[in-house]
């Protein structure tokens, strides 16, 4: 299947039409039915995190996203116009103590918990690009 | 998303339903958290899950941002019918050792009337 190519700006209300078209292409790739809000939920954090730290939540700068299947899996990269990436232990435990009670900082946590592989590199031209991996049955 | 309010036997429901996605809608329900401890209503608060189909780490930090404000007034928040998905999302991010959770309404109501555990 060709990849799903897919640019929003960067602005909360684009969120749910991106939720609604991963979720339909992770349906037509394979995903099980009922892992289809967690595959959404994980992209979702992703994005976010890109219009937030990439673009600063600048509606005049783009999110992309990308949806490939590959053998096994589906591949969903993420990217932003910055050129930033999340600290190495981010999202690998969850906070303790006063961070517990913290209102934000728990997207990449939950990402990384729901899929079976995120990660953060840059592009060639040397912006953001998040990648996870869905696996499909 | 929407929001309704309840009250039973001196105990705030505040039941959700549809997405709790980011935007105006979300404000919306910390609003209403602030506004049950501003006009000095009902702070014992049962937050109602059951209705949800979608929410992420947004979502979870407004539950927690009323969480922080009802305790901040002397109230609580507890957690009624969490879905499996979102039940997973309180586990991942470790609030499940924040909110108590129930899947009865009525229990959920009458854990308010048992006495503090020491």
């Amino acid at each position: 299947m060709t990849p799903v190519r897919i640019g929003v700006p960067s602005a909360e209300e684009f969120l749910e039409p991106v939720q609604i078209v991963v979720e339909k292409v992770g349906s037509i790739a394979g995903v099980e039915q009922d892992d289809l809000t967690s595959l959404s939920i994980a992209v979702l954090e992703l994005v976010k995190n890109g219009m937030e730290h990439g673009n600063d939540m600048d509606p005049d700068k783009e999110i992309t996203i990308c949806l490939e299947v590959l053998p096994g899996s589906l591949r969903v990269q993420v990217g932003d116009q910055g050129s930033w990436t999340p600290a190495g232990d981010v999202g690998f435990k969850p906070g303790e103590g006063d961070q517990l009670y913290s209102d934000r900082g728990r997207g990449i946590l939950i990402a990384r918990n729901l899929a079976r592989w995120v990660d953060f590199d840059l592009s060639p031209e040397g912006k953001t690009l998040a990648t996870l991996i869905w696996p499909i049955p | 998303m929407k929001i309704q309010e309840q009250v039973k036997d001196g105990v705030t429901i505040v039941r959700l339903t549809g997405k709790l996605i980011s935007g105006p809608e979300l404000m919306e329900l910390k609003t209403a958290f602030q506004n049950l401890v501003n006009q000095d209503r009902h702070k014992k608060v049962v937050l109602d899950l059951g209705g949800v189909t979608w929410m992420d780490s947004s979502g979870l930090g407004v539950i927690v941002s009323g969480h922080t404000t009802l305790r901040r007034a002397e109230g609580m928040m507890k957690i009624l019918n969490a879905t499996k998905k979102i039940h997973e999302l309180f586990i991942i991010t470790k609030l499940i050792t924040v909110f108590e959770t129930f899947a009865s309404e009525s229990e959920a109501i009458a854990s308010f009337k048992e006495p503090e555990k020491a």
